[in-house]
């Protein structure tokens, strides 16, 4: 997008972006198994000397079951012992750790967070607003993933950061998540609603909110109003920490690794993605493409003559998968990591370490 | 205000002694077969993202609309369709890409008929924008839209956003049912609640791949289900199984004692899969749980969605299920 065009054109291995970046953001649609290698990244760091941490939002768990843990907190957990203990032959000079902020809570604490004030606490806690607002409002999520990952960073307790962006239909809705969080602040707007003045100045806007009650009733309209002045009352805070926000996204010190599965209809998907990302000017580090199988069939054990039906399908798979490669490196996507698909499920660092393993691999092909 | 917008959950729960939660056989509503489910007037296909809910959705759509019911397959906000669009695919099947934002129009005309002053009231800038930051009205406008849609089809097949999205849309209902009093919305959202409740009305299908995450994930899709639809449980159904055959004996049964997670060739990776397939899926079976399966369509026999909801659409008569 700007002056390192020349630099960015260049595909880099897994470990030069571990390098050059302080922070990794992974996006992609769900069940591509982002959560995997988003862990992996945070291993692979660690081998690499970085203090590494992986965060997570994510009701479902998932990373704390492929840690081989019941569950994580919303502190770090240090995991670098049960790393070492995977790879006895290895010296790690790093840490590696992991965490999963509670994503439930989050957007109420952030809001009173902002106040510091006890009336806005108590207006919230009395609002089924902001209850439907934190617990259904997409890009809460997403949001609150950012000012998460900023605290953490802040901290200075980690030289490497993985974000493992909450899991949504498409990539993109974790890009725009704080500009829709954001719209919900405009000033120009909340202001009609929250300034009884400025609501008699127009005889349209009073008939439009005459017609709003008369839809959704009385107790509706109190409620929107006390979460608009709620609202109201943070905005410039929420302002300051947006543009914060985005201007960390921005920097040099954050880059973005998208992760997909080898399907060619990912391929559309793809390429927006990228776009989006440069009209954010973020930046773009490659493609990761998660549960290939092509490597089964590149193996040397002894040829089997046995067959099976379910090799036509395998076959199948393989073929979609060529054509894959082809459609996703079109353009100028780079493709910086392919990684196996596993016989098993990850319940173990030692697993995890299979795929941290792959990145090496992959750069050496 | 502050009392009537209590936690309405804990005044509801009664007084009694903190037992455990009863085991999802025991008193809960059973699981149907597929096959009714199917009968039902809207079907809502949920899962985790990547299961095959889209191509599932468009099966069922396709086998009941050749079933010769006139059958309308919902998808929702997909960024690649234009919106709102409606198209006619096949002999009495529609396709609709529901948009909140037409939804949200569409319904202020129907509630404060098309008049200037309902013209003024949706070109509002406040308007638009509240309909899309009021908390849960994107979610309602949506379900609203897909309820008011069922008096014109015999089917309405909705492809559902996954997990957490796909539960908003049922819980804001629910909410703006339960904690706003008064008004059409509210009557409204509360006559939805009652019709996704009802199990002679609609039927909830949840999808899910033969692999651990999606499987457990799908448990507590159906807690969640079954808090908000307590006596209209969803139906199960497990996509992209590989054919079973038989697996050399030394491969032990159980996955965790494979020494190494990566397969070695094209047929250890298949022995190993129909293992673990049956591992994951004892899951499912463990809570005593039937379920329908889809077998993996090869991408060398049919590589487009359609062409796939072909296939599947298929396996759903053969397997008894229409």
């Amino acid at each position: 997008m700007n002056a390192n065009v020349d630099a960015d054109m260049k595909a880099n291995s897994i470990d030069e972006i571990l390098k050059r970046r302080r922070i990794i953001i992974t996006c992609g649609t769900g069940g591509v198994g982002k959560t995997t290698v988003s862990a992996a990244l945070a291993m692979r760091a660690a081998q690499l000397g970085k203090r590494a941490a992986v965060i997570t939002i994510d009701p479902a768990r998932r990373l704390a079951t492929s840690l081989g843990l019941t569950e994580l907190s919303e502190t770090p957990v240090d995991l670098t012992r049960n790393l070492r203990e995977a790879m006895p032959s290895h010296k790690i000079d790093g840490t590696f750790s992991a965490l999963m902020p509670n994503a439930k809570a989050n957007f109420d604490d952030f809001v009173k967070e902002l106040s510091a004030s006890k009336t806005i606490a108590e207006q919230i806690a009395r609002n089924p607003l902001f209850q439907i607002f934190t617990k259904e409002f997409s890009g809460t999520n997403e949001y609150m993933a950012l000012e998460r990952l900023q605290a953490l960073d802040l901290t200075g307790q980690f030289d490497c950061i993985i974000l493992d962006t909450p899991p949504s239909r498409n990539a993109l809705a974790f890009l725009n998540a704080p500009k829709l969080v954001a719209e919900l602040f405009e000033e120009r707007l909340i202001r009609w609603l929250v300034l009884p003045a400025n609501r008699l100045l127009s005889a349209g806007m009073r008939k439009a909110l005459g017609i709003l009650e008369k839809l959704t009733g009385a107790g509706f309209m109190t409620n929107l109003l006390d979460f608009a002045s709620t609202l109201f009352s943070v905005r410039v805070q929420f302002l300051a920490n947006f543009e914060k926000t985005t201007r960390l996204l921005q920097s040099e010190a954050v880059g973005f690794i998208m992760v997909t599965t080898p399907t060619p209809e990912a391929a559309p998907d793809v390429h927006h993605f990228v776009r989006t990302l440069q009209e954010h000017r973020f930046h773009f580090e490659g493609l990761t493409i998660n549960r290939t199988i092509g490597y089964l069939f590149k193996s040397t054990s002894k040829p089997n003559q046995a067959t099976s039906p379910g090799l036509p399908v395998l076959e199948g798979i393989r073929k979609r998968e060529e054509q894959a490669m082809r459609a996703l490196s079109s353009g100028n996507i780079r493709i910086c990591a392919m990684l196996p698909e596993l016989a098993r499920d990850i319940h173990s660092v030692e697993d995890l370490l299979y795929v941290a393993n792959a990145f090496e691999t992959h750069h050496a092909q | 205000m502050g009392a009537l917008f209590g936690n309405r959950r804990s005044a509801q729960e009664p007084l009694s002694p903190v037992t455990k939660k009863p085991k999802p056989t025991s008193k809960i509503a059973a699981i149907p077969l597929l096959s009714e489910v199917l009968t039902r007037p809207v079907i809502f296909v949920s899962g985790k993202g990547g299961v095959g809910k889209s191509v599932v959705t468009q099966a069922i759509a396709l086998a009941l609309s050749r079933k010769g019911r006139r059958t309308l397959w919902v998808e929702l906000e997909d960024p690649l369709k234009p919106r709102g669009q409606l198209s006619k695919i096949a002999p009495k099947l529609w396709r609709l890409n529901c948009d909140a934002e037409m939804s949200f129009e569409e319904y202020a005309l129907l509630k404060i008929g098309d008049s200037p002053l309902a013209r003024m009231f949706i070109d509002n800038k406040l308007m638009r924008y509240l309909a899309k930051a009021a908390p849960g009205i994107h979610e309602l406008v949506l379900l609203g839209k897909i309820w008011h849609e069922s008096s014109r089809y015999e089917s309405v097949v909705v492809d559902m956003p996954s997990t957490g999205h796909g539960l908003a849309l049922f819980q804001s209902t629910k909410n703006y049912a339960t904690l706003f009093r008064g008004g059409p919305i509210h009557e409204d959202a509360e006559e939805m609640i009652l019709t996704f409740a009802d199990s002679g009305k609609t039927g909830h299908v949840i999808v899910a791949l033969p692999e651990e995450m999606p499987l457990r994930e799908s448990l507590d899709l159906d807690q969640f289900l079954m808090e908000i639809f307590p006596k209209n449980r969803a139906t199960f159904v497990v996509n992209r199984t590989f054919p079973k055959t038989g697996v050399p004996a030394n491969i032990p049964a159980d996955p965790t004692n494979w020494p190494s997670p990566l397969a070695e060739n094209p047929l250890d990776y298949l022995n190993r899969r129909v293992l673990l397939e049956e591992h994951n899926l004892r899951i499912w079976r463990d809570q005593e749980l039937s379920f329908a399966e889809f077998g993996y369509v090869s991408p060398a026999e049919a590589h487009t969605s359609a062409a796939i909801a072909e296939v599947l659409s298929e396996q759903l008569v053969t397997g008894g299920h229409l």
